[in-house]
């Protein structure tokens, strides 16, 4: 505690402050003046903006002077908004919103016809969806370790898997089912991406059919794990051969794929064993009380290489189209057990070496510490504690865990470094919690700002993670940045963890959509294109039969319309006048002839909702009817060149008559 | 003010002050006094058909003798079951072991031995369903959970005592008491040891006062529960003392908590909760004293921090960062390793201190007015250096740290940031140590 105390110059002579600016100064070629080694530019910089020794040093790890790299891309949810962010470390510059489920003007996503199909392979019960809620993105992964090829993420709202290629960072496909109502646990890939995870949240009547919770719940409710086939030499999810193990009606939460020794199984949290629905206005407590009361849940342990084996026997139902294996099969041939976990659990994290699997609780002090060993003996032993309520086996609740470490109060989701250590994010205390995984030793604590959700560490949830970055994704931001009326942005802090101590670098306002989970993957790992080859369809990866070369444009009439075959080549849109006749439909094929790296162009056309965006090489058709007649300039949306505006021409639509 | 903390068997043993030795000891207590037998009952031995008793409607009290009895027993009408401690029943099998579903249905004297209930079903030693219910003077021993109360009113927990076990790490263990839905009620004089928490969930307008808690998680753990207050209880030797969550209207009043040790250890948490009342309190010898996230979160709400005693604390008294509408008047704050922390480049400016003991403070009282004629300021960059160069965190605490911030003194550009400033500071302490008792 400090009080004022006057002392003589002697005191600087410790060095102290000299050591201490010293070290996060150091490369100053600047004339030493009182600051120990500090020039005076700079210690008049840092008293103009009021910035300490250790705000200095943080700047000094983030900063990223113009023309050089990040070290990691995070790729994190986009929660509301439907999209992936794209984000640098250590800059934290954000790089990219990736368009998946949401129309996004700048990418031209949902508004060409390629993407439009994509979008359209994301309905529901024959309705359009244009938004998300996107939680938890898993990036592929070879022999447990990302691989930089591909991107997954669920839609919580509209249970959705979307698949990003990494080649163009672009949505290629999105799946859905019409079994379920929603996800949480999505997506979480297996070791070798043969299966894209995706678990239920809240529970539903299978198959989209109605039935009244008050009278049936127990009876028709269900939950459900969806693995989803990857079919990797096509880069899409092959649902014929995809699979669903059916759950009790218990609020499945997060999910994560055994590794290593646990291959083959993968573990889902739930937190709804009272198997409350609501109603309280119809005499029963409300949601929250009434998932809370009972004081364990069910740790839910899947074989799926079981599953695999019940699905080629012929073990399954068809229920609107998926493969289904029912609970009843479920449980006798264990391909589900359960081992209890302390209540309102959260986050179920294996750890890299596979052998553990630490799950959190919302409410808790204790991150518990499962280990897979002891729970698979019990299985293949058979010796069970019990059996809930549809006959699934549960497993000693003390006879499964390794331990349970005295983190913090609240902690929710888990990463890990290179060192046998694991971070968790505590809610209640809003820190996040460093302990070793091993001797399930805590070791120190750094507060984030405010109520942490799930964090993220470079390759952290991998099998070898790095152990340097990790940022704590924070969900309120209060007073962390300028007011900006009532509806704040999050909050991602950068944390520096490959110090002796761990060291808050930088907060970033993320201001569209609550992210949930990320990941942190080497950038060298990323192998993406600088443009697509001429004629390229983005979405089929070949080059399209409807290409167009220069020279070889023109305005054809086909039984089906109006076929435009126009280029874009810095400034020209060719042909630049397009006469069509009022209520033709019009099919335009525009292909951008440029090779050079960012030589982007837009398309636009006035009032008919028509915007893409056309990379280097990249080949897009639009389909509209040109219902209104009149005159309609279209131009380049891009800034491509000194003749950008020039770029431009015009839409004619002549009178029907 | 006279503080409402019962004389116990308390030690507090300064050796080593400040150096993190110091400890308070306390043990279990003598066991509450003897319930009293209701003067008209219907006497009944373990050979008995008690249920049936229990059951008929002519039945007003049933008095057991020493023995052991089977359980599950229901109390499921307005009647009474008393026996002494030497009347044991004991669970037999998973389920709780005597319910109280009844209004007037009333539990005294007996001993319950929650052996064979099973952990992940909540199995409870009694769970009350029922509002009107009184459960007094029972011991529990082998609890799982102890005494479960759902979403009933006007129920008297009292002086019952409840023993958890050891075997079994806390995280593992039931609750010793819990209220669930429950309003207007009171849990007072019970005694629980080696039990997890005592959970008081979606709960309002209850007092919770004279109870010693003995080894747990969370002493008492209010999510979502309002106008509760928590008065003239001991918390010793626990994870966490009182911890309040999404909740209005709270009052935490005479409590003694010590020994909230450990990497969770608090002796009082607030989080995004306002109007609250925390008041002559002893915290001493925890992990952290106070600590406030976000409280009071909603506009026009308080915190008044008064009166309490925080010594010998890791960390005294910890804003999550910036404190807003807290007053922080009267307390002592002595032998503490670090006597206020404000994470997130906080301070404590925007809050009103007045009046506090600070022991470290240097400055004088030339008056004779027994208040500081200088201002009691705290100014830190330890924080920020500690944070980036543990090395230094060496110094936190001790009169180095003096020399760290002083050589930032004399240079301009290390000038510490002021933290806070009680204009007023004490020149001796609020409370008394020799007779544990506050003006």
């Amino acid at each position: 505690m400090y009080q004022p105390v006057r002392g003589s110059r002697f005191l600087v002579a410790l060095g102290v402050v000299g050591w201490v600016v010293g070290a996060a100064c150091s490369g100053s070629k600047s004339s030493p003046q009182g600051g120990g080694g500090i020039s005076s530019s700079l210690t008049d910089l840092m008293k103009a903006r009021n910035l300490s020794e250790a705000d200095v040093n943080a700047a000094l790890k983030t900063y990223t002077p113009t023309g050089r790299m990040d070290e990691y891309l995070v790729f994190a949810s986009g929660g509301h908004s439907g999209q992936v962010i794209v984000i640098g470390v250590p800059s934290m510059r954000i790089l990219k919103y990736i368009a998946v489920f949401t129309p996004e003007p700048w990418q031209g996503y949902g508004f060409d016809d390629a993407t439009k199909s994509v979008l359209a392979e994301g309905k529901r019960f024959g309705k359009d969806l244009t938004w998300a809620d996107t939680h938890h993105p898993a990036l592929s992964e070879t022999g447990g370790d990302y691989d930089g090829q591909y991107l997954f993420i669920g839609d919580k709202a509209n249970a959705r898997i979307a698949v990003i290629d990494l080649k163009d960072f672009e949505t290629k496909q999105i799946v859905t089912t019409e079994l379920i109502g929603g996800d949480h646990g999505a997506a979480f890939v297996t070791p070798n991406t043969d299966y894209i995870i995706e678990t239920t949240q809240y529970p539903v009547p299978l198959g989209g059919v109605y039935a009244d919770p008050a009278k049936e719940f127990k009876e028709k409710f269900r939950g459900a794990g969806v693995f989803w086939k990857f079919d990797r030499a096509k880069g899409r999810i092959d649902k014929d051969n995809s699979f669903v193990v059916e759950f009790p009606p218990y609020t499945q939460d997060l999910s994560d794929a055994g590794k290593l020794v646990s291959d083959g199984y993968a573990f889902f949290n739930s937190i709804n064993t009272e198997m409350a629905w609501g109603g309280d206005q119809e005499g029963n407590p409300p949601m929250e009380a009434g998932y809370s009361k009972n004081d364990m849940d069910y740790l839910h342990v899947v074989n799926w290489r079981k599953a695999e084996e019940l699905i080629k026997a012929g073990k399954f139902e068809t229920i609107n189209g998926m493969k289904v294996i029912r609970l009843a099969t479920a449980a006798t041939e264990k391909v589900l057990t359960f081992v209890p976990e302390p209540k309102s659990p959260h986050g179920a994290d294996v750890t890299p070496d596979g052998e553990d699997i630490v799950v959190g609780g919302k409410l808790d002090t204790h991150t518990t510490v499962y280990n897979f060993k002891k729970i698979k003996d019990q299985i293949d032993a058979g010796k069970f504690e019990t059996k809930d309520p549809y006959g699934v086996p549960v497993l000693s609740f003390k006879d499964s865990i390794r331990g349970q470490v005295d983190v913090g109060l609240g902690p929710l989701h888990t990463q890990f470094d290179d060192k046998g250590n694991a971070y968790t994010s505590l809610f209640l205390e809003t820190v996040v919690a460093k302990w070793n995984y091993k001797d399930l030793k805590l070791i120190e604590k750094i507060p984030t700002h405010y109520n942490i959700g799930h964090l993220v560490a470079a390759e952290g949830d991998t099998i070898h993670p790095d152990g340097k970055y990790l940022i704590a994704m924070n969900k309120w931001a209060l007073d962390r940045f300028n007011k900006v009326g009532p509806l704040l942005p999050q909050n991602f802090q950068l944390i520096d963890i490959n110090t002796p101590k761990m060291q808050l670098l930088y907060d970033m306002p993320i201001p569209l959509g609550e992210p949930h989970y990320a990941q942190m993957i080497k950038a060298d790992k990323l192998k993406p294109l600088d443009v697509y080859p001429p004629g390229e369809d983005p979405i089929t990866g070949k080059k399209s039969p409807e290409a167009v070369e220069a020279n070889k444009e023109r305005i054809e009439r086909k039984g089906d319309g109006v076929h435009v075959y126009m280029t874009a080549i810095r400034s020209h849109f060719t042909p630049d006048i397009i006469r069509v006749k009022q209520g033709e439909t019009v099919h335009l094929h525009i292909d951008n002839l440029e090779q050079a790296y960012d030589a982007t162009h837009g398309f636009a056309i006035d009032s008919y909702n028509i915007n893409i965006s056309i990379e280097p090489g990249e080949h897009n058709d639009i389909t509209f009817v040109a219902d209104r007649a009149g005159v309609f300039p279209l131009y380049c949306t891009e800034f491509c060149s000194a003749l950008h505006l020039e770029m431009a021409g015009y839409l004619l639509v002549e009178p029907k008559s | 003010m006279q503080s409402v903390i019962p004389t116990l068997a308390l030690t507090l043993t300064l050796a080593g002050a400040a150096c993190g030795e110091a400890r308070v000891k306390a043990d279990g207590g003598p066991p509450p006094t003897r319930t009293e037998r209701p003067a008209h009952c219907d006497e009944l031995g373990p050979s008995d058909a008690l249920q049936t008793a229990l059951d008929a409607p002519q039945t007003a009290a049933v008095c057991l003798r020493p023995g052991r009895y089977a359980g599950p027993l229901q109390l499921r009408r307005a009647v009474t079951l008393w026996g002494p401690s030497a009347a044991v029943v004991h669970a037999e099998r998973a389920g709780s072991t005597i319910e109280l579903s009844a209004p007037g249905a009333t539990l005294l004297g007996i001993t319950i031995d929650g052996r064979g209930g099973r952990f992940d079903q909540a199995d409870a030693a009694v769970h009350v369903t029922a509002s009107e219910t009184r459960v007094e003077g029972v011991t529990v021993i082998h609890a799982v959970f102890g005494i479960l109360v759902d979403q009933a009113a006007h129920v008297q927990i009292t002086r019952n005592h409840i023993h958890g076990g050891r075997d079994a790490g806390v995280g593992l263990r039931g609750d010793t008491i819990r209220l669930w839905e429950t309003r207007d009620s009171s849990v007072s004089d019970n005694v629980t040891e080696d039990g997890r928490d005592i959970a008081v969930w979606y709960s309002s307008g209850n007092r919770i006062s004279g109870n010693r808690v003995l080894r747990g998680r969370y002493g008492f753990h209010l999510m979502y529960s309002h106008d509760n207050h928590i008065i003239g209880n001991q918390l010793l030797d626990g994870v966490v003392g009182v911890f309040v969550m999404y909740s209005r209207g709270v009052t935490i009043e005479d409590n003694l908590i010590a020994n909230a040790a450990g990497a969770a250890g608090m002796a009082i948490g607030l989080k995004e909760s306002g109007n609250l009342v925390v008041r002559g309190n002893r915290l001493l010898h925890d992990t952290t004293g106070i600590y406030i996230d976000a409280s009071p979160l909603n506009l026009g709400d308080t915190v008044l921090v008064t009166h309490n005693q925080l010594r010998l604390n890791d960390r005294a008294l910890v804003f999550h960062s910036s404190g807003h509408r807290v007053r922080v008047t009267d307390n002592d704050f002595a032998d503490n390793m670090t006597q206020i922390e404000i994470d997130g480049g906080g301070d404590a400016l925007d809050m009103a201190w007045r009046g506090n003991y600070f022991d470290d403070y240097a400055g004088y009282d030339l008056d004779d007015d027994q208040v500081g004629d200088v201002p009691y300021e705290a100014r830190s960059l330890s924080s920020e250096l500690t944070s980036s160069h543990p090395g230094l965190a060496l110094f936190s605490g001790t009169p180095a740290l003096a020399l760290v911030d002083a050589a930032a003194h004399l240079d301009p550009m290390y000038v510490p940031k002021p933290l806070l400033s009680d204009p007023a500071p004490r020149m001796s302490p609020v409370w008394s140590t020799d007779t544990e008792a506050r003006p």
